[in-house]
């Protein structure tokens, strides 16, 4: 396999951000999606772990896959860890957008992992983990990244291994972990939760949302019939970041975002 | 009849913003000198990619005057937000994409910016047809906002855009708006002077 090719970069950098701009800038991990990372003045800051919250349908998966696509096509080696879906079935799905290249799968830049069959080979079969096994699970990720090189990882979702793992504590403490080594190998991540829309609340336990450096919403809202994709960051740790709603559509190449326009009636309109 | 609209619109630098004001008394004739000036002078230029946004008329009869001119088809691209509540949608152009309603504005944004990434071009001029029938579907707060971030978010990709507009007797709120945000107006009864 080709190792990627990115050029070594400062963990900081001297800071230009305005008059309000912090005194150093953390290196950024771009998206590659136009308007999330101008949300985000630049993309996420590299090694942050950052949950996708929304409920069916909002186009988590599609954001997530984008995020990984434009990675590889940077030359930053990218790993999708499936666990709702078979990837093959959801390489099929991709293939309807134009920005998929199989391309980027065939030569090891963009790879799949089906959670499922980890568990199996790892022998993880109880249907609540125990600690010694969420350690193997922690230790097979990270393994898994250090070996590719991997900059950026995708679970999705969250959601379904959080309900194998059964405590609060122990979730708090698989993320805190995962987070830890991610970060070690300035991996940015983005973890899927499927959640249905209650205000404040973005995960399976409600703790994941604070164990997080960031939280990106997504969530459907109607207007005169028609229902819009609305997406919101609503936390990103080591950066300024826009806290409006943006429309999202879900185009042949890739995702856009404009401004959800308010029109002069505030929240809610 | 007025002769140098065309000049004046190759002369723009890119990023430019402009209002093109109609005379309500002299609509129809006004209304093919812009779309002679923008269509086929203009737009058929080789580098040139056309993207007509209406709302005051379907995209198919825009095309069918556009076709009495000669525009070629491939350099131009309609965003239609009128054809569905007109109940005219039955015949869909190939170049064409539909909004469901004209009250649809961020869909709208989202349309334009697609057609700008899906074919680049050196030279993207965006026609906004017009400020009047969208002001007939959307309060004026609205649609002051829409404009505003659609002409600076067009500006930022050196997109040129002509925003057509019927000279009303007392300019409305969104007019005053619209003056503020454009770089230039070109009066068509003053033969673009
Ligand atoms: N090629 C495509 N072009 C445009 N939209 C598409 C395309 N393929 C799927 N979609 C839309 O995306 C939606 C699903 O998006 P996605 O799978 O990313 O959502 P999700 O939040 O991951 O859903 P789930 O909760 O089921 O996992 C579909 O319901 C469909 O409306
Ligand atoms: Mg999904």
């Amino acid at each position: 396999m080709e190792e990627p090719t990115e050029p070594p970069a400062p963990a900081v950098v001297p800071g230009n951000g305005g008059l309000m701009g912090p005194a150093t800038v953390l290196e950024r991990c771009a998206t590659g999606i136009e308007g999330v990372d101008n949300i985000l003045s630049g993309g996420i800051p590299r090694g942050n772990m950052v949950l996708v919250a929304g409920s069916v349908g909002t186009g988590k998966t599609t954001l997530s896959l984008e995020f990984l696509v434009r990675g590889a096509e940077r030359g930053e080696r990218s790993l999708f860890i499936s666990v709702t879906e078979a990837s093959d079935k959801l390489m099929q799905n991709l293939s309807t957008f134009e920005f998929f290249r199989s391309d980027l799968v065939l030569n090891g830049s963009l790879v799949f992992v089906d959670l499922p069959v980890v568990y199996d080979r790892l022998g993880l079969e109880h249907e609540e983990l125990l600690p010694d096994e969420i350690d193997i699970l922690i230790r097979t990720i990270r393994d898994l990244v250090r070996s590719l090189g991997a900059k950026r990882l995708v679970l999705d979702s969250l959601t379904s291994v959080g309900y194998r793992i059964r405590r609060d504590e122990r979730i708090r403490d698989f993320m805190l972990r995962l987070g830890q080594a991610l970060s070690d190998e300035g991996c940015t991540a983005l973890l899927v939760s499927e959640v249905s829309p209650t205000p404040g609340r973005y995960s399976l336990h409600g703790v994941e949302e604070a164990i997080v450096d960031g939280v990106i919403l997504l969530w459907n809202t109607r207007r005169q019939g028609d229902i819009l994709r609305v997406l919101q960051v609503v936390k990103m740790r080591g950066t300024a970041h826009s806290r409006a709603q943006y429309v999202m559509e879900l185009t042949p190449i890739g995702i856009l975002l404009a401004p959800h326009l308010k029109g002069g009636r505030g929240e809610g309109a | 009849m007025p002769v140098d609209i065309a000049e004046r619109l190759r002369a723009l630098p890119p990023g430019s913003a402009v209002a093109l004001k109609l005379d309500p008394r002299e609509y129809a004739d006004h209304y093919f000198a812009v779309l002679n000036a923008t269509l086929r002078d203009v737009g058929s230029e080789t580098e040139v990619h056309t993207i007509y946004m209406t709302v005051t008329n379907p995209a198919a009869f825009v095309w069918s005057l556009a076709q009495a001119l000669d525009v070629p088809s491939d350099r131009i691209s309609f965003v239609d937000a009128i054809s569905h509540i007109m109940m005219n949608y039955a015949d869909p152009l190939p170049n064409a994409t539909y909004i469901d309603s004209p009250r649809a504005l961020e869909e709208i944004m989202l349309r334009i910016e697609y057609l700008i990434k899906k074919f680049p071009h050196p030279r993207t001029i965006v026609v906004v047809d017009s400020v009047n029938a969208l002001a007939i579907h959307n309060p004026p707060e609205l649609l002051s906002e829409f404009f505003h971030i659609l002409l600076n978010s067009l500006k930022s990709r050196q997109v040129i855009t002509l925003v057509l507009e019927t000279n009303e007797e007392e300019a409305t709120p969104v007019e005053q708006m619209l003056n503020l945000v454009v770089d230039e107006t070109i009066d068509i009864a003053r033969g673009g002077r």
